[in-house]
């Protein structure tokens, strides 16, 4: 995997104003649209002291929204932060938005923002996996396949898996969905 | 507006100048056309009501009807309102009377721009730890805090442009068990603000506070924009702390003992705010004697 590290403390340790994120916000997006296509962007909290909500909603919010409309083709963007403290604002404005992210703390994940509990378990078999298709996932979940399929269109929409094709056999296109970590 | 009654320029203001009887104040000018504000009788000020009193003045000095306020005598009270800096525009301290430095945690301070909220912040939180060893936690929150209020000043508070002389300030005060954070500004207030919506206009000053604080609703359409006065309402309540948010003629108050409500007030321009964080939130222990150098004398 291609992963770049964004690292938010360039911008202080205690941040900040709507506008001080709105700047910032340009700096990002440079650095995501200097990815490969493929590219993976981790924006890191290490350092930060504090976030403000406000600041994290310009600075990641409003990219991760930019990203989700498809305008970066697949790059993707995941968080990362030394404490759940830090990432509340960031969550709370996720969640006004609708939107999810991946977190790593610790080397863990977790989700920030914005998505139900099917999704979520369906996510974490996704992650634990790597890979797989939906025939296997709703097998493992226990679901009907197009419950699956809808679940899986959620969290590709969200950039938080990807899917690759796979063949073209009838009756319908085949996918593998692979983890973004 | 009434002519100033006979006989009013000798009556005293009562004992407290603070979120809960600045009210009076407020209804003595702007109802009553009191141009005199005896405070000689004055024994306990918090930064909420000398915020308030210090926009009123400023308000009626620009409606060419200044107020002539008399100070407390040499009080503790007295001393610490000269040490938070009310303008000496607005009647001027005893002569000989000191100011005393050490009891005013953070004075009334302009805020201007945003570009200079963070310095700002960063001023009132280092005042904090100079006086308290705080748990590092809550200090974090209140700081988002601060950024969050304070950058509702430059942001919010003229954006239709309609006011002439912009005013936004703050202050903070320690006392006994409770941590009192205070910002003001004279600007348009929430009602004209979502007035800026194309949905969801409000009727009314009180609509307009249960649709910001209790609803979360901004002037924005953006669905990230909105809702940190809703959090640090429900962020206040779960302390046990005490909010008041003004806006025009209405006024959101809550306490843990009350609850929260609304009610009609006074008119006044602009949006003004007090937190009252009890001190056990950073880890400070109830203070059971307060020193004179302190802060005012105690609240009766």
């Amino acid at each position: 995997m291609n992963r770049q590290t964004f690292s938010v403390a360039q911008f202080g340790t205690r941040l900040g104003t709507r506008a001080e994120g709105d700047t910032a916000r340009g700096v990002l997006l440079a650095a995501i649209e200097a990815m490969p296509p493929d590219g993976q962007l981790l924006v890191s909290l290490d350092g930060i002291e504090v976030l403000s909500g406000s600041f994290a909603d310009e600075l990641i919010a409003k990219s991760y929204q930019l990203l989700v409309s498809g305008l970066y083709a697949d790059r993707t963007m995941i968080v990362g932060a030394p404490s759940t403290e830090v990432t509340e604002g960031l969550d709370d404005k996720l969640t006004q938005r609708n939107l999810a992210m991946l977190c790593l703390q610790n080397g863990r994940s977790s989700i920030l923002g914005q998505l139900a509990d099917p999704h979520r378990e369906t996510l974490s078999l996704v992650i634990d996996r790597q890979s797989a298709t939906a025939k296997e996932l709703a097998d493992t979940l226990g679901i009907p396949p197009n419950a699956c399929h809808q679940r899986l269109r959620r969290l590709v929409d969200l950039r938080l898996i990807l899917q690759e094709r796979i063949g073209d056999a009838a009756p319908r296109t085949q996918y593998r969905f692979r983890s973004i970590l | 507006m009434r002519e100033e009654p006979p006989g009013a320029k000798g009556r005293a203001i009562g004992v407290q100048l603070t979120i809960h009887r600045i009210e009076e104040v407020i209804a003595l000018v702007r109802d009553e056309g009191r141009r005199h504000l005896d405070l000689r009788s004055v024994r306990f000020a918090d930064p909420y009501g000398l915020l308030l009193l210090h926009l009123l003045a400023c308000d009626e000095i620009e409606h060419s009807r200044p107020l002539h306020i008399v100070w407390p005598d040499r009080t503790p009270v007295g001393r610490w309102i000269h040490a938070m800096g009310l303008p000496a525009k607005h009647g001027r301290a005893p002569s000989g009377m000191s100011p005393n430095v050490r009891s005013a945690l953070q004075p009334i301070t302009p805020i201007e721009d945003e570009a200079g909220i963070i310095d700002l912040v960063n001023r009132f939180d280092a005042r904090l730890a100079e006086r308290y060893p705080l748990d590092d936690a809550p200090r974090r929150t209140l700081i988002r805090i601060m950024i969050e209020l304070f950058q509702n000043i430059p942001q919010h508070s003229n954006a239709t442009g309609e006011i002439v002389h912009p005013r936004g300030i703050a202050a903070m005060q320690d006392y006994r068990d409770a941590l009192i954070l205070a910002i003001a500004d004279n600007g348009i207030g929430l009602r004209t603000s979502l007035s800026l919506r194309e949905t969801d206009v409000v009727d009314s000053d009180a609509d307009a506070i249960d649709a910001v604080v209790l609803r979360g609703l901004s002037r924005f359409a953006d669905p990230g924009r909105g809702k940190e006065l809703q959090r640090i309402f429900r962020m206040v309540r779960s302390w046990d702390g005490t909010i008041a948010v003004r806006s025009g003629s209405a006024l959101l108050f809550h306490d843990p003992e009350r609850g929260a409500d609304i009610h009609d007030v006074a008119p006044f321009p602009g949006v003004q705010i007090a937190l009252v964080i009890p001190q056990r939130i950073f880890g400070v222990g109830e203070v059971d004697e307060v020193p004179e150098d302190r802060f005012n004398e105690p609240n009766e």
